[in-house]
């Protein structure tokens, strides 16, 4: 008899340890924000990228795994954020922590050239990096200038190679 | 009247375009670097893409210049695009060269749109356009070597983060890595020093140390850091200037030009950094109410980051189908960091025009923890449950029972 109602309080043991670990489990399930979009791992050269959440109170974005010097950009849900190229690793925050993504923006060196009637030419950076423009004229090395993005210039030459400026250093 | 001179100038502005502009070309390429550790004898195998972006038939050659030219072989060296060709993937293979010294070693792939008929104007393009895509190999020094930047974020909060990116370059790893900054004066006067965590670092790997600093306390103006991170002996100094001020955003102005109701509106907002540094990831959010007080639309426009003392436009759009005439209120936030700005506005919507109309200015530190607050609650109500229910039956119920049995 004593047997059977020690196998009673065992079961007893059993349904609470696995209700409590089911009940937690569907808690930080619900609690913890949603993360639709971007994918994990995307690698992308569109610098505007739609973050879409839910259950969030800010989205957390940082340059490496450890957040050690994130970026805090407080939306509740979706928002269109412009990055520099890099690769980012972000989570969102609310109440609980998300998954942490990863997210790559490819630079894309681009360079618009309008000539106009009277020989001169405007160059616009059309690329999401800035740019060094090499300017040639008669073969010769004339200037080098910078473009921001979507930045443009008139200038007089005949060859124009755009590269990608690295001196304003790494995303933050 | 006005409409008459609007037009004239319009036909004006488009004939001056004609004649002004008789060709586009552009081209472009995709990454526009990519970096290697030195790994000699090993073969590295690059995908890129050359953009075709104003759609034309266009005619391409590619070649390697630079110190690795020897050791890079491309997929393609010349090729024709057509216009309905709107990028090309194109591989370049790197084989690794032995004996590099150590540093920076890099080359260029160079792609070369020769002279050709614009399709914009079907004129002949003098210019010749090119981009490159860069290729660089990292050499590991001899032994233990770091390099470092200094990142300033803030003020936030009244503190001021000094983030220092270190980048191990030597071929040994960094045991012990940690720094100091010292902060100086406009009158070069140090008013304080404050040191960093400590970290490990292995060989290539790039890690981050971090310092902050309570300028709640000081007068706005320019300060200078000087960095000096020590890693096992060994020191390296960076510095950089930096303000401290009143982080604010104020909105010039709202214009909704071109509308017709049921189409999209277009907002385009204009703000105005006033502060002496970047703000970054700036947004407007605009929430529109209907007679009962409930959020009718919310849009935002994209992330911007906005130069110092500057001012810059923000552009959200607003699909107003279905939407009747009438007066709305509304409510901008701007919103960057933790701050936010707040101001209350009228739309009055006609059958082809927005006109906004502000009411009141409100600004608020720190909107997260809003959203959230319902769900900490639930959590919190949750977690007490079932520790409530956990103690009651071990520590009672279930003793309970052993004694009657």
């Amino acid at each position: 008899m004593k047997m059977v109602k020690n196998k009673h309080v065992v079961a007893i043991d059993f349904v609470i340890i696995a209700a409590t670990l089911v009940f937690a489990l569907v808690l930080v399930g619900y609690a913890r924000p949603l993360i639709i979009a971007p994918v994990d791992e995307l690698i992308t050269t569109n610098s505007s990228v739609l973050f879409e959440f839910e259950k969030g109170d800010f989205i957390l974005l940082d340059n490496n795994l450890d957040f050690s010097s994130p970026e805090k950009i407080y939306a509740e849900d979706n928002l269109i954020i412009n990055l520099k190229p890099g690769v980012y690793y972000w989570r969102v925050q609310g109440a609980l922590t998300s998954e942490i993504r990863q997210l790559t923006i490819q630079s894309e060196v681009e360079l618009k050239l309008k000539e106009f009637a009277d020989g001169k030419f405007k160059i616009v950076n059309a690329g999401n990096t800035n740019l060094n423009v090499d300017v040639y004229e008669n073969g010769e090395l004339n200037q080098t200038l910078t473009l921001g993005v979507e930045e443009e210039k008139e200038v007089s030459g005949k060859k124009f190679i755009a590269r990608e400026d690295v001196s304003g250093g790494e995303n933050e | 009247m006005f409409l008459e001179e609007r037009m004239s100038k319009l036909f004006v502005s488009i004939v001056l375009f004609v004649f002004l502009i008789s060709g586009v070309f552009a081209l472009g390429v995709t990454p526009g670097r990519t970096t290697f550790d030195y790994e000699p004898g090993t073969q590295r195998k690059v995908d890129f893409s050359v953009v075709n972006s104003e759609k034309d038939d266009i005619n391409i050659v590619v070649l390697v210049q630079g110190e690795l030219n020897e050791s890079i072989s491309l997929s393609e060296v010349s090729f024709s695009m057509s216009s309905s060709e709107q990028s090309r993937n194109l591989r370049y293979i790197l084989d690794m060269p032995q004996n590099l010294a150590p540093g920076a070693h890099s080359s260029e792939i160079v792609i070369l749109q020769l002279p050709g008929r614009s399709s914009v104007s079907d004129a002949f393009v003098g210019g010749t356009v090119a981009v490159v895509t860069e290729v660089v190999v990292f050499v590991p020094y001899p032994g233990k070597y770091a390099e470092a930047g200094l990142n300033i974020i803030g003020p936030e909060n009244g503190k001021v983060t000094f983030v220092i990116p270190v980048t191990s370059r030597g071929d040994l790893d960094l045991v012990r890595v940690g720094g100091t900054i010292d902060i100086f004066s406009s009158l070069n006067e140090k008013i304080a020093t404050v040191s960093t965590n400590e970290i490990s670092i292995l060989s290539k790997e790039r890690k981050e140390i971090v310092a902050e600093w309570d300028a709640s306390s000081i007068q706005p103006g320019p300060y200078r850091a000087v960095a000096t991170v020590i890693y096992d002996e060994q020191v390296l100094k960076v510095e950089k200037e930096f303000n401290v001020g009143e982080r604010r955003l104020g909105l010039e102005g709202i214009e909704v030009n071109d509308f017709s109701l049921g189409e999209i509106a277009k907002f385009e907002i204009l703000v105005e950094n006033k502060w002496s540094q970047e703000i970054k990831g700036a947004y407007a959010e605009m929430q529109v109410f209907n007679s009962d007080g409930e959020i009718m639309a919310e849009f935002k426009s994209p992330t911007q980051d906005i130069p110092a003392l500057s001012k810059a436009l923000m552009i959200s759009f607003w699909d107003t189908e279905g939407v009747r005439k009438g007066t709305y209120d509304s409510t901008l936030f701007l919103r960057y960091g933790a701050s936010s700005e707040q101001q209350s506005l009228k739309l009055e919507i006609s059958e082809n025009d927005i006109n906004v109309v502000g009411v009141g200015y409100v600004i608020s530190e720190s909107s997260g923890g809003k959203s959230s607050g319902g769900l900490t609650t639930i959590l919190i109500a949750g977690i007490i449950i079932l520790v409530l229910v956990n103690l009651s039956w071990f520590l009672f119920f279930r003793r309970k029972l052993k004694h009657r049995q």
